[in-house]
């Protein structure tokens, strides 16, 4: 509910006038606290220490999706000779890193981390995206116009395009399988597929804990960290790794702040030129133009 | 709805029966010769599990698999700080206590209703096997790819794409755009 | 034309044909007072007018291609460089250089500068058009350009930044509109319109204002949305807005100086008196503005990287591409700006202008496509993107030419007594 508040209180800054500048004040107390996300939001801990590159969640994603086959066969194990991103035809990929000073590689599977608040949401301006308290962020391809700003905010990298696409180019991304699975709560096609549980499905304040947990059983295995539990203000999927993040292709530079809080700067300012603007430049043309009135009524008095 | 039952069929966690019961208590050498494992049916044909030959590789340590629920010697330490003297329990098998349903909403909402279990962070059936089987495979060095246990069916080859499936050879770049 | 004129043919500015009481038709306007014959041998001499055809020629059949077999077809379909050079051209350059609208609206209109009338209608026009197709380049890049008011009536995103943007560009436009709707009610003899709409010029303008500081800055701020995409030089989460209307003034007054600067060299006949007399005067009255905003833009640039602890960055490769941008772009214009002002040398206020311009161009290309992702690799734009580009651009070129030719905004309309009886 806090989430709501929120949104309304953006919309009233960038419509409002007098009125929202001051309501601005106000609820801005509330509005730079972190939305700490739904508290039945699902989620999926990744555990990279299990992963081994199986890419069986690629092809099951494929399958639930109905994407269009794949170049290479999902057994075909060449694919990850190159890093590869999420595309229109794959909603996920497993990547393979080499670790220095450690014999085996690791996978990383990336996919849409359905952001607590996420950005491609706030930057959207048909409003086509959804975070769902099931946790999922969806989106609605009636309503985009195509202009990918949701691309270019969403700091992993994730919403693709289907730009081949002549009458009805979509974003394409992972939607948590929500339709067909998650609303009815069960857990996605990939988190099923994966044969060793590097994928746990369960509320994300749960998973949480069992990160915390694994982390504690195992402290020489484990990194102290799970990724993902507050970057850019917390994602559905997070991560836990028995290497640096920034070695399996994580980008650790993002910081805790939702992508929204760095946004809000320009926010604020909004009102306050829709409010001060008005009356600061009529009053610069009443005084700019004094001599010329001055003149017309010494004229007409004369 | 009839596609989500006939997904649920072919997916792979389409869990059916598997290790069939058998006598409590059991002492090493005592269990079964051979077992088959059907979990994933769907996508590969039954793995005959044998048992016999692993109780050799293990020197009839059962608790390398069989964790404490043998009542024979435990050698994780973490295990043995509760279990050391908990003895041999009633239910041996993997599927008695590694759910095949592990993310099913009533598992989900078991566990969650339940404070006083420790153990919450158990991985389901399917995990259990391949976490097992997979690391020690890769300790002793032994064949250790999917299709090394599994002989995949032609549903399964659909699945990946792969076998009959395989898409033909194309020049175009691997994942379209960057 | 200059040939035209030397034959004795006298460029339209009245309702009237010269010599005779009879009333030019729209047709007679249209065709400058010359015959359909005259006017297109006119423009086949003009060899610009052939570098144009080969433009449209190809750029046109590309353009429509676009259409047909989509974005993928003309672009590089990149995922993580969705936007490209029709965004960081067409609405990221064209944009800030636009600004001159309201400057000179504010300069004329708010602070009483009469003596800025002359341009204040170029302008205008420099604005309106450069807005006006920069929503063009906007519907080739967007994926369903059919669906571009979804984001006023269908499904509203209020919570935005694009979203503002969007509203705000729109609203701009019909402002602008009605700011030039004089010129064309006198080009057009409906007096009632200009009468209707000048009335309301005052309010106009300083709405013109609003919509322009929001949206200037708006579209830096869409840039926060990508605070890691984008390298830390180019980017200052609280300051973004303010680079970017900073820099859209300067951005906006050389810009004018620049397109006042070819009317002059190129269509002196279209000119009148009053223009072409006051240009050096005005020139100079621009550059001293663009000067101020130029060191505001580079002080609140050195603000930003002092708040936002960048010092680091500049020892880098990216830091001395800044730095380079800077110089050449900020300080050398800045320099060459004063230069011109304490010695009244018009001439250079000009060459600075250019400069500035291309400085402005420099840094929002920089903004949006070189150092975006600059922790990825650099996206080199697809040639059918760069092609369209030229062609959207030389339309706009032609566009501006025909308006120029023809509505009173470099020359003033005679009034219908004073040419009715002459």
């Amino acid at each position: 509910m806090k989430a709501m508040n929120r949104r309304k209180f953006m919309k009233g800054s960038l419509l409002g006038g007098a009125a929202a500048s001051v309501v601005a004040k106000s609820k801005s107390a509330e509005a730079s606290a972190s939305f700490g996300g739904y508290p039945e939001a699902m989620g999926v801990l990744v555990d990279l220490t299990r992963c081994v590159g199986c890419r069986s969640c690629e092809a099951a994603c494929n399958k639930e999706q109905g994407l269009p086959a794949p170049a290479q066969a999902f057994d075909d194990m060449s694919v990850l000779d190159h890093e590869r991103r999420t595309s229109e035809g794959a909603y996920t990929v497993v990547n393979r890193y080499e670790i220095p000073g450690q014999d085996h590689p690791l996978f990383r599977k990336i996919q849409c981390n359905h952001c607590n608040e996420p950005a491609c949401l706030t930057s959207c301006f048909v409003n086509a995206y959804t975070k769902t308290p099931e946790g999922a962020v969806i989106y609605d391809p009636t309503v985009c116009v195509g202009c990918r700003t949701c691309m270019v905010a969403c700091p992993f990298y994730i919403p693709a395009y289907s730009y081949s696409s002549v009458l009805n180019p979509v974003i394409k991304k992972c939607i948590f399988c929500y339709d067909t699975r998650l609303k009815f709560g069960r857990p996605p096609a990939c988190v099923e597929a994966c044969p060793r549980e590097v994928l746990t499905f369960g509320k994300r304040q749960d998973l949480i804990k069992i990160g915390h947990k694994r982390i504690q059983n195992y402290p020489d295995v484990y990194e102290d960290h799970i990724y993902g539990e507050n970057e850019v203000g917390g994602t559905s999927w997070m991560y836990l790794s028995n290497a640096p993040f920034d070695q399996v292709g994580f980008d650790t530079d993002l910081g805790n702040q939702p992508i929204l809080s760095y946004v809000k700067e320009f926010l604020t300012v909004v009102p306050m030129v829709l409010t001060i603007w008005p009356a600061l430049f009529a009053g610069f043309h009443l005084l700019a133009t004094r001599k010329d009135a001055k003149n017309k009524e010494e004229k007409t008095e004369i | 709805m009839e596609l989500i039952q006939k997904y649920l069929l072919s997916s792979l966690m389409a869990m059916l029966l598997c290790f069939s019961s058998y006598g409590t208590n059991a002492l090493a050498g005592e269990g079964p010769d051979e077992v088959e494992i059907d979990s994933l049916a769907q996508l590969y044909d039954p793995v005959y599990f044998d048992h016999a030959m692993h109780e050799e590789v293990t020197e009839s340590k059962c608790s390398v698999c069989h964790h404490h629920t043998l009542g024979t010697e435990i050698e994780n330490e973490n295990c043995m700080r509760c279990h050391a003297e908990s003895g041999a329990t009633d239910e041996i098998t993997c599927q008695g206590c590694h759910s095949s349903k592990r993310f099913d909403a009533d598992y989900l909402h078991k566990i969650d209703a339940d404070n006083t279990l420790y153990h919450r962070d158990k991985v389901g059936l399917k995990a259990a096997y391949h976490i097992r089987c997979m690391n020690c495979h890769e300790e002793m060095g032994v064949a250790n790819g999917c299709q090394d246990c599994h002989t995949r069916t032609d549903a399964g080859d659909k699945f990946f794409h792969a076998g009959s499936y395989t898409p033909p050879k194309s020049d175009k770049p691997v994942g379209g755009g960057h | 034309m200059k040939t035209l004129i030397a034959n004795g043919k006298i460029p339209v500015a009245t309702h009237y044909n010269t010599g005779k009481n009879e009333k030019l038709t729209i047709k007679d306007k249209l065709l400058l007072g010359l015959s359909l014959s005259e006017y297109l041998a006119q423009a086949f001499r003009n060899p610009l007018n052939w570098l144009f055809a080969v433009i449209f020629t190809f750029g046109g059949y590309v353009t429509v291609s676009r259409f047909f077999f989509g974005l993928g077809y003309v672009t590089h379909s990149s995922y993580d460089y969705p936007w490209g050079l029709f965004l960081g051209w067409g609405l990221f350059v064209m944009v800030p250089l636009s600004a001159s609208g309201f400057m000179l609206g504010t300069t004329v209109e708010v602070f009483g500068r009469h003596d800025f009338k002359p341009i204040e209608r170029l302008a205008l026009l420099n604005g309106l058009l450069g807005y006006l197709f920069a929503v063009i380049f906007l519907q080739v890049d967007l994926g369903q350009p059919w669906r571009l008011i979804y984001p006023m009536f269908v499904s509203l995103g209020p919570a935005a930044v694009l979203f503002l943007v969007a509203w705000h560009v729109a609203t701009y436009l019909s402002v602008q509109v009605a700011e030039l709707v004089p010129a064309f009610a006198e080009w057009a003899a409906m007096p009632k319109l200009k009468t209707a709409v000048k009335k309301t010029i005052l309010g106009l303008t300083i709405a013109g204002i609003i919509l322009s500081t929001l949206h200037q800055g708006a579209l830096g701020a869409l840039f926060t949305y990508a605070p890691g995409k984008v390298h830390p030089l180019w980017y200052s989460s609280p300051f973004q807005w303010f680079h970017f209307f900073c820099s859209s003034i300067f951005a906006g007054l050389s810009m004018l100086i620049v397109v006042s600067t070819i009317c002059k060299k190129t269509m002196a006949w279209r000119c009148d008196k009053s223009f072409l007399e006051s240009l050096d005067r005005l020139t100079l009255g621009l550059a001293k503005g663009a000067t101020l905003a130029l060191i505001t833009y580079l002080v609140i640039k050195i603000i930003a990287i002092a708040h936002d602890g960048d010092w680091g960055y500049l020892a880098s490769g990216w830091g001395q591409w800044f730095m380079l941008e800077m110089v050449a772009g900020v300080i050398l214009p800045m320099v060459l700006f004063t230069i011109s002002i304490r010695n009244n040398m018009p001439g250079l206020a000009r060459f600075a202008a250019l400069i500035a311009v291309l400085g402005i161009a420099l840094n929002r290309l920089n903004t949006a496509l070189i150092t975006f992702n600059w922790k990825l690799y650099q996206e080199i734009p697809h040639w059918r993107e760069v092609m369209i580009c030229i062609f959207i651009y030389s339309l706009y070129i032609v566009t501006y030419r025909f308006i120029l030719y023809r509505l009173p905004i470099l020359y003033s309309w005679k009034k219908d007594e004073d040419t009715a009886s002459s």
